[in-house]
C-alpha cells in the first residue's frame, strides 16, 4: 500500500490555524484528505459541501474528512492508517502547544507514513508578546523552530517580524495566508523524482533529459513562468557558457546555483493530477527561450 | 419498604463525631437506619436479617479520589515494576530488583500465551534499576521470534525486542528520533516517546482503549476497588463518549459491581463550550453508582519525568523547565466557561507553578461567574507550599494530595528533581489541613497501586523506600488521614452528604477492615488487611 503523507499544522492558540484548514477541506485539489483536528469549534463547511457530521466526524463531498482526535492523537493515526480506503493525505492540527516536531516525527518512524512537512502559523500581532512571555516562550520559539513553512497572519509580514521569525528559523519558508498555497505542501517531499512506481495516482510527474542549455537569467524567466500546476521542478541544467545549474522551484520559490557542467540537462517536476497536463508542461517546455536562439 | 439488615461488627469506626464508635449498623434500602448497640434497630421496628462480623472492623468505605480506570486491565499484560503489587484477583507479584528478575517473569508469562501473541510488559520504571539498561538482548532472552514490547511505567518509553523491532521495520539503518542506539550504532530497543513507539505498539496491538473502554476493563477496575476496600472510585480523565456511558451505566449497574465510579470528562478534544455543554448533558445520566458531570483539565506533567512546571530555582540537576499540556491562556479560558456552567473541576497540578497558575485561573472565573460552591479539586498538588494552600483555602479550592509519592519517588526527588530540601516540603498534607483546605490524599493507580490505608499510612508516616522520614513537619495523624480516605476525598466529590461516615440517611458503603487503624501502631496501618466491601448494603467478600 501507498505511504499515507503526513503534514503538520502547528502555531500557537487563535494563530489562525482553523482558517488553514477550512481552506484546505474546501478547496480543488483532487486529494481525499483526511483531517485529524482538536476540536470542530471553529471548522466552517458550506453545507453544499457536506455529506454528513457526527459526533466526531465530518464527511465531505469532496472525499475529504474532518475527525477530532479524542485523548490520544496516536490513537487516531492508527486509524487513520486503518481506513479503507487509505486517505491521500493526512494533516494533523497541532494543539496550540503542542511541539510539531514531536508529532511529525511519527512520520520518519512510521513504515506506512511519509514527511510532508510542518507549517506553523503565526499571529503577527501577538508575536512579540508571546515570545516574551516566560511561561510559553520556549514552546512557541520551538514550533517557528521546526517548521519547513511559516504562515504569518493577522498582521503585515514587516520587516522586524521578518528578521525575527528568519533568525529563529533560516531555513523555512516564509508567507502569509493570503500567499499560502496548499498544494506545495500536500505534493511529496523528498525525492520524489526516484521511481515512477512510488508516485500516488494523484500527483503526475513530468521530467526532461537531454542537451538543452542556457544562461541564468533565461532560465529564471522560464521557469517563473511555468505553467502554475507544475508545483515543483528540481534538476540539474546545462549553462551556455561555464558553469552549469542546480534548480530547486516550489511554487513562486525558485532557486538556481552554480554547479560543474552537467553532461545533460535533467529536470523533474511534479505536480496534482486533477490540474497537470503533460501537454502544457511539453508546449511550455518548447516554448523556452532556449539556447538556439543565443 | 425492603428488609432490615442489622450489621454486627467487633467494632464500627464511624467517622462521625456525633457517634464515633459502634457496634451495629442497620441498613434498608442500601442506606444506614440506625447505628450504636445491637438494639439501635428497635425503634424500626426490629431486624429482618443480622449479619454477624465478630472479628471484622467496619468503616466508611475508603473514597479514592485520584485513580484511573486502565488500573485494572493493565493486568492483562505481564508485570515488570519495582514494587510488590497485588493484581485485581488477589495474586501477589513481587517487585523485580534486577533485570535478570524481570526476564524469569516474562518467560513465565509467555507459557500462558498463544504462540503468535505479542508479548507486552507493564510498570518497568528504569529510575529504580540503575546498575543496567533494559535493551532488546535481555528480551531476545524470553523470544527471538514472538514480539515483545515493555512499557514503562511513565509511558513515555518502551523496550522491545529484535522481533518486535523487526516488525515495524527498525532495523541498523533507522535513524529516527528516539530510536535509541547503542555505541557501536546497532538498536538498543529502547523507543522514546510516541512517535518512536507508535510502529510497535500498533503492531503488537497495544490499545490503550481496550484498557479502559470495554466490560472486562471495567469489572478489572471493580475487583481492584474491592481489594483496596474503595466504594466510590474516581476515573480521572475519561473519554466519555454516548457508547461508553451506556456500556459504563450497564457494567457498573450490575449488582456485582462493588463499587460507584466518578468519571470526569477529559477536557481535551472540543472547545471549552463544547466541553461544558458535554458535561452537563452527561450530569443529566447520573444514577446512584454512575456520577458525571465533573471536567478533569490537564496543566503540567509530571516532576519524576522533569515534565512538571515548577517556579524557580527550577529542576535541581538543571533540567529545563517542563512542559504545558495545556497553555496557560487555555486554562483561564476553560476555568472561565466551566464555571460559568456551573461544572465541578478537577485540575492535575504537578509542579508549583501550574498549581500557581490554576490558582490564579479559578480566581479570575470566580470573580467573572461568582460560585462559592464550586468545590473544584486541584489534583497531586505535589510542590504545594504553604502560601498557595491558603489561597486554595480563601479560594474555596479543595486539595487531593499525592501522599503516595513520598514513598516511591520521595528518595529519587530528594536525589534527582528537587533537591533535599524541596522534596521535604513536597506532598504537604499538613500545610493542606492546617490552611484549612478541603483535603484528601489518592494513589493515582495505576501509577502507584490503588490502596487508600497504604496512602494514608504515606501521609502519616512519610517514610521513603531507602527508610528516610521525608519532612517529618508535613506528618499528619491517623484520625486525620482517616479523615483524608473517606470525608475528605466525598468532598472533593461532592458526594460528602451521603458517603463518606457511617450516619443514619447516609449510603450503607463499608470496608471490612482486619484490624482497627486506631488501635495498631501508626506504621502498621498499611499492613491491616482489607476483607472485603459493603456497597448499598451488599456484602462484596474478597
Amino acid at each position: 500500500m501507498t505511504q499515507l503523507p503526513l503534514t503538520v499544522i502547528g502555531g500557537y492558540l487563535g494563530a489562525g490555524k482553523t482558517t488553514l484548514i477550512n481552506r484546505i477541506l474546501a478547496e480543488k485539489h483532487g486529494l481525499r484528505i483526511l483531517v485529524l483536528v482538536n476540536d470542530f469549534g471553529a471548522i466552517n463547511i458550506d453545507a453544499n459541501l457536506l455529506i454528513s457530521a457526527d459526533e466526531d466526524t465530518i464527511e465531505l463531498a469532496n472525499g475529504c474528512v474532518c475527525c477530532t482526535m479524542g485523548a490520544d492523537l496516536f490513537l487516531a493515526v492508527g486509524d487513520a492508517l486503518d481506513r479503507s480506503p487509505r486517505p491521500d493525505h493526512l494533516i494533523i492540527e497541532a494543539s496550540g502547544i503542542a511541539d510539531p516536531a514531536r508529532i511529525a516525527n511519527v512520520a520518519n518512524a512510521e513504515p506506512d507514513l511519509a514527511y510532508a512537512g510542518i507549517v506553523t502559523v503565526v499571529d503577527g500581532r501577538q508575536f512579540d508578546t508571546l515570545r516574551s512571555d516566560p511561561l510559553i516562550a520556549p514552546q512557541i520559539h520551538g514550533q517557528i523552530a521546526c517548521a519547513d513553512t511559516i504562515v504569518l497572519g493577522k498582521s503585515p509580514l514587516t520587516p522586524d517580524l521578518k528578521d525575527s521569525l528568519s533568525a529563529i528559523n533560516p531555513k523555512a519558508t516564509l508567507t502569509t495566508p493570503g500567499q499560502f498555497d496548499i498544494i506545495p505542501t500536500l505534493l511529496p517531499h523528498g525525492d520524489f523524482d526516484e521511481s515512477d512506481a512510488a508516485l500516488h495516482p494523484a500527483y503526475r510527474k513530468w521530467s526532461y533529459v537531454g542537451p538543452k542549455s542556457f544562461d541564468k537569467s533565461h532560465l529564471m524567466t522560464l521557469l517563473l513562468g511555468r505553467p502554475k500546476a507544475l508545483y515543483r521542478v528540481k534538476g540539474q541544467v546545462r549553462g551556455t557558457a561555464g558553469p552549469g545549474f542546480l534548480v530547486q522551484a516550489a511554487g513562486p520559490d525558485v532557486m538556481i546555483s552554480d554547479i560543474e557542467q552537467p553532461e545533460q540537462s535533467a529536470l523533474v517536476g511534479i505536480g496534482l493530477a486533477a490540474t497537470l497536463t503533460l501537454a502544457d508542461c511539453d508546449e511550455w517546455w518548447a516554448a523556452r527561450p532556449g539556447s538556439s536562439r543565443l | 419498604m425492603g428488609e432490615t439488615v442489622l450489621f454486627q461488627a467487633k467494632t464500627v469506626l464511624t467517622m462521625n463525631r456525633n457517634q464515633p464508635r459502634a457496634t451495629h449498623v442497620a441498613v434498608r434500602d442500601g442506606r444506614v437506619l440506625a447505628v450504636g448497640g445491637a438494639d439501635c434497630v428497635d425503634p424500626w421496628g426490629g431486624a429482618d436479617r443480622v449479619t454477624d462480623l465478630p472479628d471484622t472492623v467496619l468503616m466508611p468505605g475508603f473514597v479514592e479520589g485520584h485513580a484511573h480506570m486502565m488500573a485494572g486491565a493493565m493486568w492483562d499484560y505481564a508485570y515488570c515494576g519495582f514494587h510488590d503489587r497485588i493484581d485485581p484477583q488477589g495474586h501477589l507479584h513481587k517487585g523485580m530488583t534486577e533485570i535478570g528478575q524481570v526476564i524469569d517473569r516474562l518467560k513465565a508469562f509467555q507459557a500462558d500465551l498463544p504462540p503468535d501473541a505479542p508479548l507486552i510488559g507493564w510498570g518497568f520504571d528504569p529510575i529504580f534499576l540503575t546498575s543496567e539498561r533494559l535493551s532488546r538482548h535481555h528480551l531476545d532472552q524470553v523470544s527471538s521470534t514472538r514480539p515483545i514490547a515493555i512499557v514503562y511505567s511513565n509511558f513515555h518509553i518502551l523496550c522491545a525486542n529484535s522481533a518486535a523491532l523487526a516488525l515495524a521495520g527498525y532495523g541498523h539503518d533507522t535513524n529516527v528520533e528516539g530510536v535509541i542506539k547503542g555505541d557501536d550504532g546497532s538498536l538498543n530497543g529502547e523507543l522514546q516517546e510516541m512517535a518512536a513507539m507508535f510502529p510497535v505498539m500498533r503492531r503488537t496491538g497495544i490499545d490503550f482503549r481496550a484498557l479502559t473502554q470495554t466490560d472486562a476493563a471495567i469489572r478489572a477496575y471493580g475487583e481492584v476497588c474491592k481489594r483496596a476496600g474503595v466504594t466510590t472510585v474516581t476515573d480521572l480523565f475519561a473519554t466519555l463518549s454516548n457508547d461508553d456511558v451506556a456500556r459504563l451505566a450497564a457494567a457498573i449497574g450490575h449488582a456485582d459491581f462493588p463499587a460507584r465510579l466518578v468519571p470526569a470528562l477529559g477536557a481535551m478534544g472540543a472547545t471549552p463550550a463544547e466541553i461544558a455543554s458535554n458535561a452537563l448533558a452527561l450530569r443529566q445520566a447520573s444514577t446512584d453508582k454512575l456520577r458525571l458531570g465533573a471536567v478533569k483539565l490537564m496543566t503540567d506533567g509530571s516532576i519524576q519525568g522533569w515534565t512538571a512546571r515548577v517556579r524557580a530555582p527550577g529542576y535541581v540537576g538543571g533540567q529545563p523547565n517542563g512542559l504545558w499540556n495545556t497553555p496557560p491562556e487555555l486554562i483561564f479560558q476553560l476555568c472561565e466557561e466551566i464555571q460559568r456552567n456551573g461544572l465541578q473541576m478537577h485540575i492535575h497540578v504537578n509542579g508549583d507553578e501550574a498549581a500557581a497558575v490554576t490558582l490564579d485561573a479559578l480566581e479570575a472565573a470566580a470573580r467573572k461567574h461568582p460560585w462559592s460552591g464550586a468545590r473544584h479539586v486541584l489534583q497531586h498538588c505535589q510542590m504545594m507550599d504553604a502560601a498557595l494552600f491558603r489561597r486554595a483555602a480563601e479560594l474555596g479550592v479543595a486539595c487531593n494530595i499525592f501522599a503516595n509519592h513520598i514513598w516511591y519517588f520521595g528518595d529519587q526527588h530528594a536525589a534527582l528533581t528537587l533537591g533535599p530540601d524541596r522534596a521535604r516540603a513536597m506532598d504537604a498534607v499538613r500545610d493542606s489541613l492546617d490552611a484549612g483546605v478541603i483535603t484528601a490524599i489518592h494513589s493515582d493507580a495505576p501509577v502507584t497501586p490503588m490502596g487508600p490505608l497504604f496512602t494514608a499510612w504515606c501521609a502519616v508516616n512519610r517514610q521513603t523506600m531507602s527508610g528516610q522520614i521525608l519532612g517529618p513537619a508535613q506528618c499528619i495523624s491517623v484520625e486525620e488521614a482517616l479523615q483524608a480516605i473517606t470525608l475528605g476525598a466525598a468532598q472533593t466529590l461532592k458526594m460528602d452528604d451521603e458517603i463518606g461516615s457511617i450516619q443514619a440517611g447516609k449510603r450503607a458503603d463499608f470496608v471490612m477492615l482486619g484490624a482497627d487503624p486506631l488501635s495498631v501502631e501508626a506504621t502498621a496501618l498499611k499492613d491491616i488487611l482489607v476483607l472485603g466491601t459493603v456497597l448499598g448494603g451488599t456484602v462484596h467478600r474478597l
